[in-house]
């Protein structure tokens, strides 16, 4: 019994950590990464770094305005905010994830997906052409995207021989790098880049073209839900990515790993950070073209880890 | 071929009598008169045969002065340097004359403009809609003709606005009216199948501001340069430098050597910061803010300069008829010498990067295509011509103000897309820099000023391009008794390039559509002076 209830503390514990690393740090580090990065690159002085939660407390405390008597819009924000909170709890975030016994790599996709789905109903449920277009490119990124992320993840499943993202990430540490790892690792990298929307993938939100797409009839409170779930997503994507394919710190003893964790954190933000301020938007189509290359590239890292490499 | 023999020749084929007075009869320079059954045949001749552009026409209400209205179309030949305006008188009884829209497409707009403005109709122009005049302005009611007051308002009225139905099996997806990234009222309605655009529809001339009235009613001589500038709010100098330019051209005033290398000085320093600008803003449609950070940085120096020269950030009130109010003193040489030192190992090392920036390369190279041929056809100007590989610069084919003492050339690349008009700006900042350099150099001390101490003789008519960082800009007056012009006609270069859009972007894609049109560097407020439209694809009068 006793190992149960420190189990149970355990999880009490890393549940309130993984919500507060999604929902407070998601906001901290989208708002250092643009002061400290965007901002520098571009010789400015840049918003201050609690901006992104001025704005969420902004968008919260407005009217609820909406364009559409559509339930659609009613549920679509708490349904991507839930989905993505989930996602978070299945992540491995320095420590076990509170979920780590209950969902595995399977409903870990499904979750995501829900989210980029909420996002476009939402879209395809107002008359607006931007928004029509941007559920349209969001829904065609989506499809060229989610399979690098599935290949990339079954890789270190493979690896691991276990469909849960805690064996990932220790198998991984203890196994050390291999080929098929490495190969994985950039695939995801560049998947996790176009899943958050970052240049040169800000194809489906893109200001100058859509008017920010699925999301143009949206404001208020809903908005500042969607915008939220978004910095959470990206947070859930960048632990993903720190946790398993940077097999480093996670069998430091507590709370190192948590710390060895928010560095890898922060050094995967500001690569995106760069890579998004170096590159202008590129189109759809060439999008497509480029995630058809990294679709093989995955594939033939999953080939190698299946041969065991 | 000079200006006596096209006259000549004119003469002889369409019994083109020039006119009187004249204030044109200069080399380079020609005014002549055909009458409206022959104007067909000598507009063709032109066009087809003598290799003259078209610039823009102007219709004037001379009822008072010679019981005629005047509609003059005007023409450059950039290979030897001449302008012409080709005079038709028509009779107030009869407003109609033949149109040329079908000979010369270029002139579709400014033929409307003139139906519209002093209800001359164009026989025979393929669209029959109002361009510039609000869908619910009255009938029968021109604003250009003289017995019309400035400043009248009609109250408004419901009314069907024109537009053109979209192709079978597209949907609409609206760019305006007012332009998303580019901040100005225009409205494009772009026919949309998947990504692809099928067609688009151009609706414009929401920012009638009445200049143009307000210069042949209101104004005096030097109150126009004011407006003039007013006219754009980015490169509002080539405004007053063509007007001052075409003015003294008329009266026949010889402004001081100082004055002319100011005017030069002022001009570039204006397209150099134009330039800029623009590239910033295609950064920032592609969705690469750091090129629009980075840039207007750069930028910035030359308006503390400008600043520094004339009070504003941009060199504004700098222009007066007969010279120019603001002198370059000797001590701010080293000021200018340092900001473009400065600038140029910027501006070289931001070229040097571009073609090796990959994913910056694959927006503009190919897209935005405006083929050799239509531009030539439609009489596209300034850098989107040059773009496309039609080499002509007012600067160096109709020299004024002190370009003909400097040392330059065309800059032209004939890639015809979007990359090579890229390069065409790039380039052409980097000639400003030299051009610059070249004047503070040369200018010779003096006065800044001719002193006009008699009246501007009415009834003559002056006319003048300058190569604004859009295109040519021209303007042509023709002068009045009041102190003012009888009418004064400014063209904005966006007003040749908008008419190309709507062909160039069919069968591009949605994402490219908006580079694709700011990479004409399109000023709306320039082009829209006067009041409503449509624009169509091309399809419906080709």
């Amino acid at each position: 019994m006793a190992g149960y209830e420190s189990g149970l503390k355990v999880t009490q514990m890393t549940l309130a950590l993984n919500l507060v690393i999604a929902l407070l740090l998601g906001p901290l580090m989208a708002g250092v990464v643009r002061k400290f990065v965007r901002a520098r690159l571009h010789s400015r002085q840049g918003p201050p770094v609690l901006q992104p939660f001025y704005d969420i407390c902004k968008l919260l405390g407005k009217e609820d305005l909406r364009s559409s008597s559509s339930p659609i819009v009613d549920f679509a924000p708490i349904v991507v905010m839930a989905a993505t909170i989930t996602a978070a709890l299945l992540t491995p975030m320095g420590m076990r994830s509170p979920l780590a016994g209950h969902g595995d790599l399977i409903v870990f996709v499904n979750l995501v997906t829900i989210a980029v789905v909420g996002t476009v109903m939402v879209g395809l449920s107002s008359a607006s052409p931007y928004s029509l277009i941007g559920a349209a490119r969001e829904i065609m990124m989506h499809i060229m995207v989610e399979p690098v992320l599935v290949i990339c993840l079954i890789v270190a499943a493979v690896k691991a021989q276990s469909l849960l993202f805690w064996h990932m990430a220790e198998g991984a540490t203890a196994g050390g790098m291999s080929i098929s790892m490495v190969i994985a690792t950039i695939a995801m990298l560049m998947a996790m880049q176009a899943q958050i929307g970052k240049q040169p993938f800000d194809i489906a939100e893109a200001e100058t073209e859509v008017m920010g797409g699925a999301f143009v009839e949206l404001s208020g409170p809903r908005l500042a839900l969607f915008q939220w779930a978004s910095f959470a997503r990206q947070i859930v994507y960048a632990s993903m990515l720190a946790a398993i394919f940077i097999p480093w710190g996670i069998d430091l003893a507590p709370p190192w790993n948590l710390g060895a964790h928010l560095l890898k954190l922060l050094g995967v933000y500001v690569l995106v950070g760069i890579v998004d301020v170096v590159h202008p938007r590129i189109r759809v189509e060439q999008a497509i073209k480029f995630f058809v290359i990294i679709i093989v590239l995955s594939l033939i890292g999953l080939g190698l880890a299946i041969g065991g490499y | 071929m000079t200006t006596q023999e096209l006259a000549t020749q004119l003469q002889e084929r369409f019994d083109a009598e020039q006119g009187e007075p004249d204030g044109l009869a200069s080399p380079g320079w020609l005014s002549v008169t055909v009458c409206s059954d022959r104007l067909l045949d000598a507009i063709r001749w032109l066009w087809e045969d003598a290799g003259y552009r078209f610039l823009i026409s102007a219709g004037s209400d001379l009822r008072r002065e010679r019981g005629k209205y005047l509609v003059t179309n005007l023409f450059a030949q950039d290979e030897h340097g001449i302008y012409l305006a080709v005079h038709t008188e028509v009779d107030p009884e009869q407003p109609s004359i033949p149109s040329i829209t079908p000979i010369v497409p270029a002139a579709n707009w400014t033929e409307r403009e003139l139906r519209d403005m002093i209800g001359v109709v164009p026989e025979g122009h393929p669209d029959p809609r109002r361009l510039v005049l609000a869908d619910d302005w009255p009938e029968d009611l021109y604003p250009l003709r003289w017995d019309v007051e400035h400043g009248i308002k009609p109250p408004p009225s419901d009314c069907q606005v024109p537009r053109e139905p979209p192709p079978e099996g597209s949907s609409v997806v609206p760019l305006g009216p007012y332009f998303p990234s580019l901040e100005e009222p225009a409205y494009f309605r772009l026919f949309v199948e998947g990504e692809e655009v099928v067609g688009a529809d151009y609706r414009g001339f929401y920012n009638h501001r009445g200049i143009e009235k307000m210069g042949c009613s209101v104004l005096t001589y030097n109150q126009i340069p004011f407006i003039a500038e007013r006219i754009c709010g980015i490169c509002g100098c080539v405004h007053s430098t063509a007007y001052c330019q075409a003015v003294e051209r008329a009266a026949g005033i010889e402004i001081p050597e100082r004055a002319k290398y100011i005017r030069t000085i002022m001009l570039e320093l204006e397209r150099m910061q134009s330039h800029l600008l623009w590239l910033g803003i295609a950064g920032h449609i592609v969705g690469f803010d750091t090129v629009l950070m980075q840039t207007w940085r750069m930028r910035e120096p030359i308006m503390w300069l400008s600043e520094k020269l004339s009070g504003n950030r941009r060199v504004y009130g700098g222009n007066i008829i007969g010279g120019v109010r603001l002198d370059i003193p000797t001590e701010v040489h080293q000021d200018v010498l340092d900001m473009l030192d400065k600038l140029e190992t910027e501006w070289k090392a931001l070229y040097k990067s571009i073609p090796g920036d990959t994913s910056l390369m694959a927006r503009l190279r190919g897209t935005g295509v405006l083929p050799h041929e239509l531009a030539v056809e439609r009489c596209v100007v300034g850098p989107t011509a040059r773009g496309s590989g039609v080499a002509i610069d007012t600067r160096l084919d109709h020299p004024y103000a002190a370009y003909d003492r400097l040392e330059f050339e065309k800059c032209v690349h004939d890639g015809c897309d979007n990359l090579s008009r890229t390069l065409v700006r790039l380039d052409e900042t980097l000639v400003s820099i030299g051009l610059i350099r070249q004047a503070l150099q040369q200018m010779p001390d003096g006065p800044i000023l001719t002193q006009i101490d008699e009246d501007i003789p009415g009834g003559f008519e002056g006319f003048s391009g300058v190569e604004a960082p859009r295109g040519e800009v021209v303007h042509w007056v023709l002068t009045g008794d009041e102190n003012r012009p009888t009418r004064w006609r400014p063209r904005a270069p966006t007003y040749a390039n908008l008419q190309v859009v709507p062909p160039m972007l069919k069968g591009s894609q949605l994402a490219d559509a908006p580079i694709n049109i700011a990479s004409f560097d399109p000023c709306f407020s320039c082009t829209d002076r006067m009041e409503v439209v449509d624009m169509r694809t091309d399809d419906e009068y080709d």
